[in-house]
């Protein structure tokens, strides 16, 4: 790439730092926590799932900077350039923030390890909150959904929901606004100097090219080298599988890869458009998309986790592929050679297999907008918040004159991809919306699947609860009051849709 | 959130009106340091030229040790030591408590480092010092290991069987009747009771028996283990760990290292959580071992994984129990058997499950049997009223089922059967003054209880007990020359105690809260204490620091009468000053407390305050929960939706820091009854090692836990605590599942009751149909 930096550039707190990055596997939390001596950040499990390691990524958008709630210990240190760090340590400027305060106050830590995570989130909120127009008070529903990442063993989280309404009602900093504008300029700068990433050292590098051209340069280079999107996987096999990753392509700095287009026919999200910020548009589809969005990993990892990674990935039990290929979704898929579309359901070929050649990588997803589409999708794991699907079955189908047309159901955790029922929608496809249809629609999905049992259920519970959701669905195309999975009074789904998305 | 106090008499309420800090809400001194990211624990201590030291583990959950080889690791660049069994001398089998456990250091050198065999996955057999962690796992890589992989055993009823694999080939039942004379699992069988059950049964008109099954659940700290180990050429050395007792800490590195424990000394980090997890030690002799050889400090920190692994967890059990009653409801025999996993090493918690388990009942006939059963899993560590929530989840289930067949409220039941001040416990000793009957009629008369169900909802109680502990601790208070005082203890905070410490003492000396500073010392600045466990701190460090500051307060009132030249009886302390009886004072009205600090130069010397106890006395706390849920007849997810804890503190000292207690217990309790347990496969190996699938309870798994604090005050506490830390995780098991009992019908004696098995339940209950 023409005009590298070979430094890993970013404001740590208000402070413009320069790494040498001599190691492409060096997360986020290892730096903070062994380079720059910030303890305050915590580590209790390096794999994303407790939230001790919260800290907010400032990044340059639209209106201004915004601040994103980020698991540290799976983000790689490259991936954090031309962005702003703030830790547990630099929320307290002139005097501790109000978070801080409320924290104290509500006697939110006991023997607080988890604290700075939980403050970093709340500091999270507390700033979404304060971007909203509005000034009715934040709601439990979205306490509990900017919490879901950070684990608490001691309170049972009461005092801390307190904390974070005390705090939540409380202006933002005095000194906040200075030190963003600040911190803006900087960024700003910086970006529209245009160098791209490329830190080499002897054990690897790591770039981040920044226009499709220079990805394409950078990938024939390197075959080999590792194409990284948010990291919520790939930090994993670096943090709890031990690997070295020795050649490592960011792709979150390239433009074309951040789109979200969209038109009266489709939708088309480019693959580095994060969970978070495609989750907004994505809602608009349905309402289920919306509450499978809202217990989509936790606030930080659909901040990380982005939509073409959640299918590039190929993992049978992602949440995004079965509800888009229930949606009718292609993929696109470009290279040198161009870019070629295919359905999505084509894409996972078996168990980490998928259909992209070297030097191929996934540009965005097409989605159909059907307004005719009857489409409901649900998502079944034993804890509401943070977990993975045993089962998540999404359906799709038009009705013409009660008769079912273009079946598409397509199944999460119940074969070694996201795969359809082919057979069910087989013995869908044509007939009435009965009983008889019913009952030769359940016999045919189990034939369609031979699930696995493991720690997360059992092949007789998933094939039951596949079997539920398909009579759900059914109810949900002739009946209008249906109670739903997880009353939607109490989960209302993601709380974005007015703040704290931009 | 609500206080009920029962008062002794109308003195002591009288006496109340005028604390100035006891009973408060104050914020802990520790607060801001924990919400800006000061407060230092166990992994954040970086010392110059220190080495990161990782441990090499066992993938087989039994094998015979044939060679480890560590050639190759040792000659790998930037490697400085390396230990196995070749490093640590064996030690002779004997016991010593660790918080309400014992440990056996035979057992302890073996479960630090294997010797003969490695007895679970994760057992460690070396370790590695290296520049730095890359360096470290590399080297673990080349050590070569032969192991002969023996058959396993996981299942504490399998491994009762004559026929199974022997995990120590040498172990003889202590307490069998006959005594026994071949070996097996089954390390220890203990009985309490007393009446003659078979009689009691003969009298019941209703008689209930079940088996019950639970599986291990971990203590789930948020803070991985973690130390640094630093010792010099001469062997004096340092530790810095997150433990629940660095007194206890040292005594063990110091035998399993052969060292004299004075040159060992051990700071106590900031403890990330605990619960009963660490009060035994892992990595400390390891990095302590890996410095001694290396001559540089040694950081050592487990993975989540590590921690799931090759940390306690609870153990799993089957149990049987058997409970007869009247028809008018009164119980006339309870039965107990216990069958508790003790992981790879003997000293499961079933002598305390067995103890506390009919401990809320006054019963005539009643027995309760428990044996410590050897099993291929990491050693059990104790977790939060370690045993009894097993044990009680158990009888308080059955409890219920018997109040239903006779058709009577479940509290009335209880209360029918309570025990009392007085009440011979089934284990033993009469009861004080305790609180249950309290806890029952407030549970009662709650809001809660009163309040209607929606359909397909259900509400469960239960109760439950711990007997909680005192023991040794010692306290110092150090008087600097404004007038403001260092509290010095010796006992981790882990829950708010430095707050409650410091309130006692400035209510003792009547100073101002932020007057008094409070910290936890190093090993070598106070005298030996007990560590924090047993919920004994606020009680015994509590009651040894009340008496520190009286020590104060009488030498104070000593250099006021010298500096008036008065007799010292003649001098009375009140609201932080020195005034004389007969109202004159001496060339100044009254001496503050400031004032005699400036001049204790002149007035004798350093104003020192200490005491050093073993202090007894503990009385027991009993607690009742009442839980509302609802179930989700299509997925089987159990949903909380109301849940209120009614305890018996004695006395809250900080009411925000015993409802903490309150709130913690239970929530940990939801995650043990619904969804958390440890998953193996077939060959013995754990699958599910971290948080994403050990599933503990998340924000919105949770609505607020309501609480009322009941005060029956403890007459050997000089402000009537309690121990409150360990209660609250008893009754939440069989409260949750009565409550899902009552919405569903259909009543499970297995935990968790996690969506799948609740599906599977049922499914086949409608099938049965």
């Amino acid at each position: 790439m023409q005009n590298a930096r070979g430094r890993v550039r970013f404001l740590l707190g208000s402070q413009p730092t320069e790494v040498e990055l001599a190691d492409p596997n060096l997360t986020l939390l290892d730096y903070l926590r062994t380079h720059a001596r910030l303890t305050g950040t915590k580590e209790g499990c390096a794999e994303g799932d407790c939230g001790a390691c919260t800290v907010l990524i400032g990044e340059v958008h639209d209106q201004g900077l915004r601040y994103l709630p980020t698991n540290a210990c799976i983000v790689l240190l490259g991936m954090v350039d031309n962005k702003q760090v703030l830790t547990v340590e630099h929320l307290g400027r002139e005097k501790i923030h109000p978070v801080q305060q409320a924290m104290a106050d509500q006697h939110g830590s006991q023997c607080g390890f988890c604290t700075p995570g939980f403050v970093m989130s709340l500091a999270g909120l507390q700033w979404a909150a304060s971007c909203k127009n509005e000034s009715t008070p934040v709601d439990r529903a979205q306490i509990d959904e900017y919490l879901a990442g950070n684990l608490c063993r001691c309170t049972g989280y009461g005092p801390i929901v307190s904390a974070a309404r005390e705090a939540c009602s409380a202006p933002l900093p005095e000194s906040w606004q200075a030190h963003t504008a600040v911190a803006e300029t900087t960024l700003r700068a910086w970006q529209n100097q245009g160098q791209p990433l490329c830190c080499t050292s002897d054990r690897g590098f790591f770039a981040a090219p920044r226009s499709r051209a220079d990805l394409h340069t950078i990938m024939s280079d390197h075959p080999g080298a590792t194409l990284l999107a948010g990291a919520t996987d790939i930090g994993l096999w670096i943090t709890k599988w031990g690997q070295r990753l020795s050649a490592v392509i960011y792709l979150g700095q390239i433009p074309e890869l951040q789109r979200l287009v969209q038109n009266d026919e489709k939708l088309e999200i480019g693959a580095g458009v994060s969970l978070q910020d495609a989750s907004t548009t994505l809602s608009e589809i349905s309402p289920d998309l919306n509450r499978l969005l809202r217990r989509f990993g936790s606030r930080q990892v659909r901040n990380q986790g982005t939509v073409g990674g959640n299918i590039a990935n190929g993992s049978p039990i992602g949440d995004l592929p079965p509800v888009l290929i229930a949606l009718g979704a292609r993929l696109r898929i470009a290279s040198t050679g161009g870019v070629r579309e295919i359905p999505l359901d084509t894409f996972f070929v078996d168990y980490g297999q998928q259909d992209l050649a070297p030097g191929e990588f996934v540009e965005s997803v097409v989605i159909p907008l059907d307004r005719d589409l009857r489409f409901r999708c649900w998502k079944i794991a034993k804890r509401f918040d943070q977990d993975i699907s045993a089962v998540l079955g999404a359906f799709a189908a038009k009705l013409e004159g009660g008769i079912v047309r273009e079946v598409r159901i397509c199944f999460g955790g119940m074969a070694a991809t996201p795969k359809r029922a082919r057979q069910c929608e087989a013995a869908l496809t044509g007939q009435p919306l009965d009983h008889e249809t019913l009952a030769r629609a359940r016999q045919a999905l189990a034939t369609d699947f031979d699930p696995i049992t493991d720690m997360r259920a059992s092949a007789h519970y998933r094939q039951r609860a596949a079997g539920n959701l398909l009579e759900k669905y059914f109810l949900a195309m002739t009946t209008t009051d249906l109670p739903d999975l997880y009353d939607e009074k109490t989960w209302p789904g993601l709380s974005n849709q007015s703040f704290a998305n931009g | 959130m609500a206080i009920v106090t029962k008062r002794v008499s109308d003195e002591r309420e009288a006496e109340e009106q005028n604390f100035n800090w006891v009973g408060t809400r104050a914020v802990r001194p520790d607060g801001v340091d924990k919400v800006t990211g000061r407060a230092k624990f166990g992994a954040d201590l970086h010392l110059p030229n220190m080495l990161v030291g990782k441990m090499l583990r066992s993938p087989h959950a039994h094998a015979r040790i044939l060679s480890i080889d560590i050639s190759s690791a040792e000659k790998l660049p930037g490697v400085k030591a390396i230990v196995t069994r070749e490093d640590f001398s064996d030690l002779a089998s004997e016991f010593v408590p660790a918080g309400e456990m014992m440990v056996n250091y035979r057992d302890i050198t073996r479960n630090v480092m294997a010797r003969e065999k490695v007895l679970y996955e994760g057992h460690a057999l070396a370790a590695v010092a290296a520049v730095n962690a890359i360096v470290a796992r590399e080297a673990l890589a080349l050590i070569q290991v032969d192991y002969e992989v023996l058959p396993h055993v996981l299942d504490v009823v399998e491994a009762m069987k004559p026929e199974a694999v022997l995990i120590q080939e040498d172990l003889l039942t202590d307490g069998a009747d006959p005594p026994a004379d071949k070996p097996s699992n089954i390390a220890k069988r203990v009985e309490f009771g007393h009446g003659d059950i078979e009689t009691g049964f003969a009298k019941a008109d209703v008689i209930v028996e079940r088996e019950f099954n639970t599986r291990p659940v971990h203590q789930g700290y948020i803070e991985p283990h973690a130390c640094v180990a630093s010792v010099s050429e001469d062997g004096q050395a340092e530790l810095w760990c997150s433990t629940q007792g660095h007194y206890v800490v040292r005594g063990h590195c110091a035998r399993i290292l052969g060292m004299d424990v004075a040159k060992l000394r051990v700071t106590a980090s900031e403890i990330g959580g605990g619960f009963g997890g660490k009060t035994v030690v892992y990595l400390e002799p390891v990095a302590l071992a890996l410095s001694r050889k290396a001559c540089q400090p040694v950081k050592m920190v487990m993975t989540r994984e590590e921690v799931f692994k090759a940390s306690g967890p609870a153990s799993g059990a089957n149990m049987r129990v058997k409970i007869g009653a009247t028809r008018d409801g009164r119980i006339t025999a309870g039965e107990a058997i216990l069958h508790y996993q003790a992981g790879a090493f003997q000293g499961s918690p079933v002598p305390p499950g067995a103890q506390c388990a009919f401990a809320p009942y006054d019963l005539e006939h009643v027995r309760a049997v428990g044996f410590d059963v050897l099993v291929n899993r990491p050693k059990v560590a104790a977790y939060r009223a370690p045993g009894a929530p097993i044990s009680e989840y158990a009888v308080e289930s059955v409890v219920d089922e018997v109040a239903k067949k006779l058709n009577i409220d479940p509290i009335e039941f209880r209360l029918k059967n309570a025990s009392r001040e007085g009440t011979k416990a089934s284990h033993g000793p009469k009861f004080g003054p305790i609180g249950l009957v309290e806890t029952l009629e407030a549970a009662q008369a709650h809001d809660h209880y009163q309040s209607p169900l929606q359909p397909g909802q259900g509400r469960g109680v239960a109760s439950g007990y711990w007997f909680n502990i005192g023991g040794q601790s010692s306290v110092t208070l150090n008087t600097s020359e404004d007038g403001t005082v260092a509290l010095v203890v010796g006992t981790p905070d882990i829950g708010g105690s430095r707050a409650s410490l410091g309130m006692m003492v400035a209510e003792e000396l009547g100073v101002e809260l932020d007057k008094v500073r409070p910290m936890i010392g190093d090993t070598s600045s106070l005298g030996y204490n007990f560590l924090t466990g047993g919920s004994r701190t606020t009680f015994a460090t509590g009651k040894v620091a009340v008496d520190a500051a009286r020590d104060l307060v009488s030498q104070l009132r000593e250099r006021a009468a010298k500096i008036w030249d008065v007799p010292v009886g003649d001098i009375l302390w009140h609201n932080g000053e020195a005034l004389q009886k007969n109202g004159r004072g001496g060339p100044t009205e009254t001496l503050s407390f400031r004032d005699l600090a400036e001049s204790m130069g002149k007035t004798g010397g350093p104003l020192v305050g200490q005491a050093s106890e073993n202090v007894q006395g503990a009385a027991p706390s009993f607690g009742t929960h009442v839980v509302d849920v609802d179930v989700d007849r299509e997925t089987g997810r159990v949903e909380i939706l109301r849940y209120t804890v009614v305890q018996d503190a004695g006395k809250a000292i900080h009411p925000s820091y015993v409802e903490g207690q309150y709130q913690g217990g239970a929530v940990q309790g939801i995650g043990w009854a619904l969804n958390e347990e440890y998953i193996y496969d077939s060959e013995g190996r754990l699958e599910n090692a971290g948080f994403l699938d050990y599933r503990m309870p998340v924000c919105s798994d949770v609505p607020m836990i309501d609480t009322v604090i009941v005060e029956v005050p403890n007459p050997a506490h000089p402000y009537g605590v309690k121990g409150v830390g360990e209660t609250p995780i008893v009754p939440p098991l069989a409260a949750i599942s009565n409550a899902v009992a009552n919405a569903l019908g259909i009543r499970f004696s297995e935990l968790p009751m996690s969506p799948p098995r609740v599906l599977a339940a049922i499914a086949a209950a409608s099938s049965s149909k």
